[in-house]
């Protein structure tokens, strides 16, 4: 039997495609409709995978009656809009600096990508003393847990001697929220720095030319060529915020869900979630349209 | 004599030479400031990894020291011991668990690498119908918080009979997202004239992803490998949900059990954080320059 060209390119291409698929579906799109499934529903048996249909139900009760989960929700975004442009701006500064012709560019780089590549998992929960924490079942006080551990660095003492408790307090917490914040701008560096890396050097030297200074370079040039980098970062930023494992929404949802062994109503909070993460990506592009520039980059 | 002086001291002096002109011509207080800093910053980002570093070596009497110690002042190699101790007790020996985060980890990046690339191929370059569709809901689910999800998937697990086995740690890892859409982002720059001359001296779709376009795209799934490694090895939720034997747990579980919230076992738990992280730290030293070269190409191109 003779197949034709196109024929055979098309079969094989959907039998290259097949097992990809078949996980895609099984693992993630059957979970996906499955939960927004239960979000309506609610389980009377566990072991039988009963459910009864109750409408809307869950989401009402999700926004009107449960006194945790708007509060934690509320939180959730409000730690978002703080962190993410300190986290954005910080970024944008370290690859700057990291753009420049130094010794050891690569050393330095990788330095600053070492904590994604820990950071995900094990480790970060146990030196965030949070979940896993072996250390803090030990530790009776776990703010010796946490002085040790989460600031990673700490004041020397020739230096604290020096200091009021107070501002000693208040150094020891600064320090703390950097080594955090490192933690968490690995890819956002990386992302800036290739766009950095994109922009053409003639541009920079026909404008020394024009004689503008360094600062009206970075807001002429560098600053406008970088929105669609900064856009593609506040994206990155925001769903990386939003799905931590450290949130405290997900935390809230995984314990209802496991703890209360309320799948539907874990199902349905976690659409409400999902659907706001979706609506304000939706309202970033939105607002950030006309003020991006894109070039032929 | 003069024959060795003249091979050994000639390179010395030259690189010297390239060495000063490059970097130390051009010093200045500037640079010097930017050094400083930079290096400063690095102590940040290495502090985590070198408390643990330094805590797997702690003898008990400092791990408990007041206010805590950031080096270790008398290295000694009894937690280690302590972890093989306290965990041969258990009914199962550490190797197991040891060959159980092996074998998963190493089984779910071969075949996610595999899956994903051959996935990837056939988005970026057949237009079939529907690709379009599929990819944009790949893209979709790159925003789901997991944990929504969680609850399904181990109904499925539970559904295919699979629970309590390598199966369940493996098969729902393999088709990732994030993994595809990376794949495809460099698959897509690879020229589709390259493709139709193979085409044209017969190449049949297998030899073509094999010997054409896996090797092109190299960059992209080395980075697959890391970012799979690190998830599969670091990986404690799914091991906790799919897994109830003792006989099927993995390092990260493993480990949680060792401290068991027992003084004495402080320092075994320390040392078996050490070994968690270690091979990550280690593969990603190997392939660094890969992964760092790929992150930063397909970013931009989305």
């Amino acid at each position: 039997m003779k197949i034709g060209l196109e024929k055979r390119k098309v079969i094989s291409g959907y039998v290259f495609i097949l097992p990809w698929m078949l996980g895609f579906l099984a693992f993630l799109v059957y979970p996906l409709v499955m939960s927004f499934y239960m979000g309506f529903r609610k389980m009377t048996s566990v072991s039988g995978m009963e459910m009864e249909y109750i409408g809307w139900e869950n989401f009402s009760r999700a926004v009107l009656k449960d006194i945790y989960f708007i509060p934690l929700f509320y939180d959730a975004i409000r730690n978002a809009f703080v962190e993410i442009p300190l986290i954005l701006v910080f970024s944008f500064f370290m690859a700057m600096l990291l753009n420049h012709e130094v010794f050891g560019r690569a050393f330095f780089r990788g330095a600053f990508f070492l904590p994604v590549v820990i950071g995900s998992g094990f480790v970060m929960e146990q030196l965030l003393g949070q979940g896993v924490g072996a250390l803090q079942t030990v530790a009776a006080d776990p703010s010796v847990v946490n002085t040790g551990v989460t600031n990673g660095l700490q004041i020397p003492d020739v230096i604290a001697r020096y200091l009021s408790p107070e501002m000693y307090g208040n150094l020891t917490d600064i320090l703390g929220r950097l080594t955090i914040m490192f933690w968490k701008t690995g890819i956002q560096i990386l992302l800036f720095l290739a766009g950095l890396q994109g922009i053409s050097e003639s541009l920079y030297e026909s404008a020394k030319c024009d004689g503008a200074t360094p600062w009206e370079m970075f807001w002429k040039i560098t600053f406008p060529l970088m929105t669609p980098v900064l856009l593609l970062n506040a994206i990155f930023t925001l769903v990386d915020s939003f799905t931590d494992i450290r949130n405290q929404v997900i935390l809230y949802i995984k314990q209802v869900a496991f703890t209360n062994i309320e799948m539907g109503y874990a199902s349905a909070l976690g659409w409400i979630y999902f659907v706001f993460v979706f609506i304000l990506v939706v309202l970033i592009f939105a607002f950030t349209r006309k003020r991006v520039v894109y070039t032929g980059m | 004599m003069h024959a060795i002086s003249e091979q050994i001291f000639k390179p010395i002096s030259r690189a010297a030479y390239l060495f000063h002109r490059r970097w130390i011509k051009g010093i200045t207080i500037g640079k010097i400031l930017l050094y400083v800093f930079m290096i400063g910053l690095v102590f940040f980002t290495a502090a985590p990894i070198i408390f643990v570093t330094s805590t797997a070596f702690k003898p008990l009497d400092e791990l408990f020291l007041y206010p805590p110690r950031f080096f270790v002042m008398k290295p000694t190699l009894k937690n280690f011991s302590d972890l093989l101790i306290a965990t041969d007790s258990s009914l199962v020996p550490f190797t197991r668990y040891l060959f159980n985060s092996v074998f998963t980890t190493v089984a779910v990046v071969f075949f996610s690498v595999v899956v994903c690339s051959m996935g990837a191929f056939i988005i970026s370059k057949y237009k079939l119908p529907g690709m379009g569709f599929i990819f944009a809901v790949v893209i979709s689910t790159l925003m789901f918080p997991p944990q929504v999800t969680s609850i399904p998937t181990y109904f499925v697990v539970s559904n295919l009979a699979i629970l309590n086995t390598y199966w369940a740690l493996i098969l729902p890892k393999l088709a990732v997202p994030y993994n595809l859409f990376l794949v495809k982002q460099f698959m897509d720059q690879i020229p589709d004239q390259t493709l139709e001359a193979a085409r044209v001296d017969g190449a049949n779709e297998w030899t073509m992803f094999w010997k054409i376009v896996m090797p092109f795209v190299k960059p992209a799934w080395m980075t697959v490998v890391i970012f799979s490694f690190i998830a599969t090895w670091n990986d404690f939720a799914s091991p906790l949900i799919y897994t109830t034997s003792e006989t099927m747990k993995t390092l990260p579980l493993a480990m949680l059990g060792v401290s068991n919230g027992t003084v004495g076992r402080m320092g075994a738990a320390a040392a078996g954080a050490f070994v968690t992280v270690a091979p990550s730290i280690i593969l990603f030293i190997l392939m660094q320059r890969q992964v760092m070269d790929t992150m930063s190409h397909s970013g931009i191109k989305s």
